[in-house]
């Protein structure tokens, strides 16, 4: 590759279930904030990379173009790319490929979701993303084909409901230090298990919840990251793979498509033991048991073996290996393609110890985010470094 | 650090309705006109077998994903299988409560490489269990449309 890539910048605007702001107001909200975080305006970025999910969410066709003056990409090198909740992750990658390839040397990278325009709920326009022949007319709802994945996975491993919970306890509570919030609180296991089953096995609080809100970062290629800051975090491996979108006949007890992103991202980064290697991770957890049956996918723990390690307090925030300190999708909110770009920018804090409240102990120098979307079946994961 | 900066403006709103004014009309493709003719007209259920790989695809497709070769013929299956994983969905699309709690199943289908159909599967919640055998039901022909529906559902063989 052309030249090395490193997050200089980050901006992220509060997570709400309705946001007064449009799509683009948002966008330009997290766009200024990454922008002023590093001292740099918009003429000093080369090309710009937005992320941002179904168009159906706003009701606005093409909605990279409506989004675009909120990016700051008029009169710029702009792209739009989507792959469902996997986009927020995807994002960096994208703007990594500008970047690594020599094509330019800054990029701002925006996601932005304004899901509550849908009315009266998202469930309306998810449905058009099943075959529309064979699976539409069932009135799928994606609550039930997570809720199969869940129900597969927990049955394969006999893994018990009361276990699963915990990572709505812990994310939810972890989410409270977390500054854009929109469900932070402190709830027992038997709060997740009592709320409204949604689709058995998928109680209410299993499930993150519609969001409205947008994140963006600033890259930078080697020579001008060192120029803007004395703390740059480099994206050291990147990986993405998409699974066959016959989502039904899939293994769902495990994410072989997660695996191949993940070793596509470690062998660049150079990571032969990534459950030594890896110290802090921030796992897509839109329902609690992703973030587990994602920790398995990403080698970081064995097969049906992640949710031993939650009960064990090894993913607490002060545990040997902490996933979603941020309180992730769960706690923090879940605006579909700006929350891996969340999650990228928690594990870019926590390597520059500027995390607060959230700081992990023992000054991590790696760790990786992940997203997972489209039907169930893409993973896009990105490794940093000090 | 921008994340610093909390943004909380998250007051009452107006707002104002809108719509998208489109409908489909959807062709069914090269391999589910067949698929759904053969269900519509003899109650037949079609997978389609790669020439190259010999996977098995239900229901029955035109390419093969894995060598991107074409797959002219069909066979029947029995329709038979096994349940994968299911739901028991409480809610429905717009968030009301459902009157019955619907039962919707993943069979991985009989003769097929471990090819699964989603349906609704006609059984008390209790009942129901990963692993148990199941068949489809069929509408009478008089009243199949070459719809999913065709299928009603499948029961416990
Ligand atoms: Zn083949």
């Amino acid at each position: 590759m052309g030249q090395k890539v490193a997050i200089v910048g980050a901006g992220i605007t509060k997570f709400v279930r309705r946001a007064q702001e449009t799509g683009k107001e948002l966008a330009w909200q997290a766009a200024k904030m990454a922008l002023d975080s590093c001292e740099l305006t918009l003429d000093d970025i080369e090309s710009v990379s937005c992320g941002t999910a179904p168009d159906a969410f706003d009701g606005v066709h093409e909605k990279g173009e409506y989004l675009s003056d909120g990016c700051g990409g008029w009169r710029k090198p702009y792209m739009r790319q989507f792959v469902g909740g996997g986009t927020g992750v995807f994002a960096p990658i994208h703007g990594w490929l500008h970047v690594a390839s020599g094509m330019f040397d800054t990029c701002l990278v925006v996601c932005a979701e304004k899901m509550s325009s849908c009315h009266p709920h998202p469930q309306g326009a998810f449905k058009t993303i099943f075959d529309h022949t064979t699976e539409q007319p069932l009135d799928p709802t994606l609550v039930w084909i997570f809720a199969m994945e869940y129900n597969r996975y927990m049955t394969t491993y006999g893994i018990d409901k009361r276990d699963i919970a915990l990572v709505s306890v812990k994310n939810k509570k972890n989410a409270m230090d977390h500054p854009a919030a929109q469900l932070p609180m402190e709830i027992t296991v038997d709060d997740v298990l009592n709320s409204e089953v949604l689709a058995w096995p998928v109680n209410r609080l299993d499930i993150s919840p519609t969001s409205d809100g947008a994140a963006a970062i600033v890259l930078a290629g080697e020579h001008a990251a060192k120029r803007i800051t004395d703390k740059p975090v480099w994206i050291e491996g990147v990986g993405w793979n998409l699974d066959s979108a016959y989502w039904a006949s899939r293994d769902l007890a495990y994410p072989r498509y997660v695996e191949k992103a993940a070793r596509m991202a470690y062998d660049m980064a150079g990571i032969r033991e990534p459950k030594k290697e890896i110290e802090i991770a921030e796992p897509y957890d839109p329902f609690t048991y992703k973030e587990l049956h994602h920790m398995e996918g990403l080698l970081l723990a064995d097969r049906g073996e992640a949710p031993q390690l939650l009960v064990d307090g090894v993913t607490q925030r002060d545990g040997a290996r902490p996933m979603c300190p941020s309180g992730g999708a769960l706690g923090v909110g879940n605006p579909i393609a700006a929350t891996g770009l969340m999650k990228t920018i928690e594990i870019f804090l926590q390597l520059r110890g500027e995390a607060g409240k959230r700081q992990v102990p023992g000054s991590p120098r790696c760790g990786l985010a992940q997203a997972w979307g489209d039907l169930m079946q893409v993973g896009t994961v990105v490794v940093l470094k000090r | 650090m921008g994340l610093t900066e909390r943004i909380e403006r998250n007051v009452d709103l107006s707002y104002f309705e809108g719509r998208i004014p489109v409908n489909y009309l959807y062709t069914y493709g090269l391999g589910f006109e067949k698929f759904f003719r053969a269900l519509k007209e003899e109650g037949k259920l079609l997978a389609s077998k790669c020439p190259r790989c010999g996977t098995t695809y239900f229901p029955c497709r035109v390419f093969c994903e894995q060598c991107f070769c074409e797959i002219e013929g069909t066979l029947g299956v029995s329709g038979e299988g096994t349940l994968y994983s299911y739901s028991v969905c409480h809610l429905n699309m717009d968030g009301s409560p459902k009157k019955t709690p619907e039962v919707v199943g993943l069979i991985e289908m009989d003769g097929t490489d471990g090819a699964k159909f989603v349906h609704l599967i006609d059984a008390q919640p209790e009942e129901i269990q990963i692993g148990m055998r199941l068949k489809p039901v069929l509408k009478p022909k008089k009243e199949r449309n070459g719809d999913i529906f065709d299928i009603k559902g499948f029961k416990k063989a």
